[in-house]
């Protein structure tokens, strides 16, 4: 109802239409609308919520969005046309880390716990366990082949030798539909984000038996992505939505706050589900989450031009993406330089890199940056592998 | 010439009727199907298009290029040669997904019934919202007032006042106001009993 009335709202300001589905780390650009962080910046953002990803892609790239909450292997779509037709874009700034659940049917986890128990050996171990005592093929969810979640999760099956198309059928499941596919038997499990998988805990159809976290303890999740044309004819206003952004994140990431946005964000405009399912995956939203969202801690806002590298080498494993030059096109649409730009006076603290090794600390660490360090958390991979994309330049 | 059309639109009676024309003009037979598994529904019928309600999140499954067609790659025909129909489309609430490789020309004249009649329904939709808002924001009024009555020992003509003021220092319309003051009050029920 206040959508169609605020349509005759008289407008100032620069125009935003920012895309967003119905997940907890849509958070920051609530927040920022919902608090006037974008009004105070001279922008009249609107926000679209949108039922699919399909729709977030089609509406950037024919331009019926300005911007979108969006995970980041999509953008790459997009801007190659892998999809349709392309559409350039920038990412001035990182929405969120972490916040997906691997979520199995509730009696193929209880199975895959029982034999990772009595073997001592890791989840995905367990699991493939199961596949070979049993003769069912199992068929996982994913929210979209362009998705974080098919490339996380297909990273972490890939650690007990598993592969999708020959051990496991990967399909296509909008998280809204994951319960009822569930329990159809349609699927035997699914890689989603919050609050689905908590949704599916919570009608007891599924348990979570991993988390983001348990593939890549910081991984990226989304970003926020404007068409570069946008960006090129409103520089000030780029500026002032990364400056809202990164003022919500903080918000968003305050374990006090965690009630507060969890009540916001389940409004029937925004999420329309229950609360506490939203609440169990924010920061201090859970006294022992078992999946967690960050916004600001360790760097999250700053888009790292090594998440753009590892997505791309990513897809190119698993045949997503052809021929690309990779570096060129991270740096392309990764723009860490806009990032600086829009928080500079802000006094917060900036890496200095555009690039980091991802996976190399087991413990807490420090962040070079200016003018002060950033405190960062562990970042291995469930593999133990270490990712250093380029060499790490420093920029002042 | 005869294509076989996949039609997801929850929509009851514009699917009907876009049934209806396609047949009638002979453009093509068509197939009805709805969520969850719609690659199977692909499997099934086989058909040369799908034309997909954009209001519905099975969008995305359909988006699986290898599920949905190991032969072809999946062209989303909206845009390929022609951004202004694609943008129309969009706008319409519609889109499609040309599987086998159907000619353009061969296309177009189903998209176009497509759009015309999810144009007119969007239309129709419209005006359904704007009575309902209206019915929803008194509906909405009258609860604020109760709250207020109640928690705060206010008479109606004070209550009403209170919520007016409110919408003046913030700025806002009295609706959003009030849509978030009960939302508000809502959630914080939940809060006090789990």
């Amino acid at each position: 109802m206040s959508e169609i009335i605020a349509l005759k709202s008289p407008r100032s300001g620069t125009r935003l239409r920012i895309g967003f589905l119905r997940l907890t780390d849509s958070a920051p650009v609530i927040v920022a609308q919902e608090f006037g962080y974008f009004a105070e910046e001279g922008i009249d953002a609107d926000l679209v919520e949108e039922p699919s990803w399909a729709n977030i892609a089609d509406k950037l790239a024919y331009g019926f969005l300005d911007a979108a909450v969006i995970v980041p292997p999509l953008a790459f779509a997009i801007e190659l046309g892998l999809r349709g037709i392309s559409q350039k874009l920038v990412i001035p700034c990182n929405i969120s880390l972490g916040g997906n659940t691997i979520t199995l049917s509730s009696a193929l986890a209880r199975q895959v716990r029982e034999i990772s128990a009595k073997q001592a050996i890791a989840t995905p171990h367990a699991l493939a366990a199961c596949l070979k005592a049993g003769d069912r093929p199992l068929s996982l969810g994913i929210v979209h082949a362009y998705s974080t979640h098919n490339l996380l999760l297909r990273y972490w099956l890939a650690t007990a030798g598993l592969e999708a198309g020959r051990d496991v059928r990967l399909s296509v499941v909008p998280p809204a539909r994951a319960v009822e596919a569930l329990q159809s038997g349609q699927i035997g499990g699914f890689c989603a984000g919050a609050p689905w998988g908590e949704i599916a805990a919570r009608t007891g159809a599924g348990i979570n038996v991993a988390s983001s976290d348990d593939v890549w303890r910081a991984a990226p999740e989304k970003a926020f992505a404007l068409r570069a044309h946008w960006a090129e004819e409103n520089p000030a206003a780029l500026k002032g939505a990364v400056r809202a952004l990164v003022r919500a994140a903080q918000f968003c990431d305050a374990p006090e706050n965690a009630s507060y946005t969890g009540a916001l964000l389940s409004r029937q405009k925004y999420l329309g589900v229950d609360s506490h399912a939203i609440l169990s995956s924010l920061p201090g939203g859970a006294i022992a989450p078992d999946n967690q969202s960050r916004f600001w801690r360790g760097a999250t806002t700053f888009p790292w031009r090594s998440h753009a590298v590892w997505f791309l080498r990513q897809m190119a494993r698993w045949d997503l993406i052809g021929d690309v030059d990779t570096e060129a096109l991270a740096a392309r649409v990764y723009r860490c330089d806009l990032y600086r730009a829009s928080v500079a006076g802000l006094g917060i603290n900036v890496p200095r890199a555009d690039s980091k090794s991802e996976g190399a600390h087991r413990t807490d660490w420090e962040l070079d940056a200016a003018p002060g360090p950033i405190a960062m958390g562990p970042d291995e991979f469930c593999d133990g592998a270490v990712f250093e994309p380029v060499s790490v330049q420093v920029n002042f | 010439m005869s294509l076989t059309v996949l039609l997801i639109d929850s929509e009851e009676n514009r699917a009907r009727a876009l049934e209806e024309k396609l047949s009638e003009s002979g453009f093509a037979r068509v197939v009805r199907a709805e969520g969850p598994d719609l690659a199977a529904a692909v499997e099934r019928a086989k058909p040369d298009l799908v034309i997909i309600d954009m209001a519905l999140p099975d969008r995305d499954a359909l988006e699986d290029i290898r599920a949905v067609s190991a032969a072809s790659p999946v062209v989303m025909f909206a845009g390929t040669d022609d951004p202004a129909f694609a943008q129309e489309a969009i706008a319409a609430g519609v889109c499609s997904y040309n599987l086998s490789g159907v000619a353009l020309q061969d296309v177009r004249p189903i998209m176009a019934s497509a759009i015309a009649l999810f144009k007119r329904y969007h239309h129709v939709e419209t005006e359904l919202a704007a009575a309902k808002a209206l019915l929803n924001e008194r509906r909405l009024i009258e609860r604020a007032k109760a709250i207020l009555m109640k928690d705060r020992k206010m008479t109606e003509p004070e209550a009403y006042r209170w919520l007016q003021k409110k919408a003046m220092n913030e700025s806002r319309k009295l609706a959003q106001v009030v849509a978030d003051f009960v939302a508000d009050d809502e959630s914080q029920q939940r809060e006090r009993k789990p």
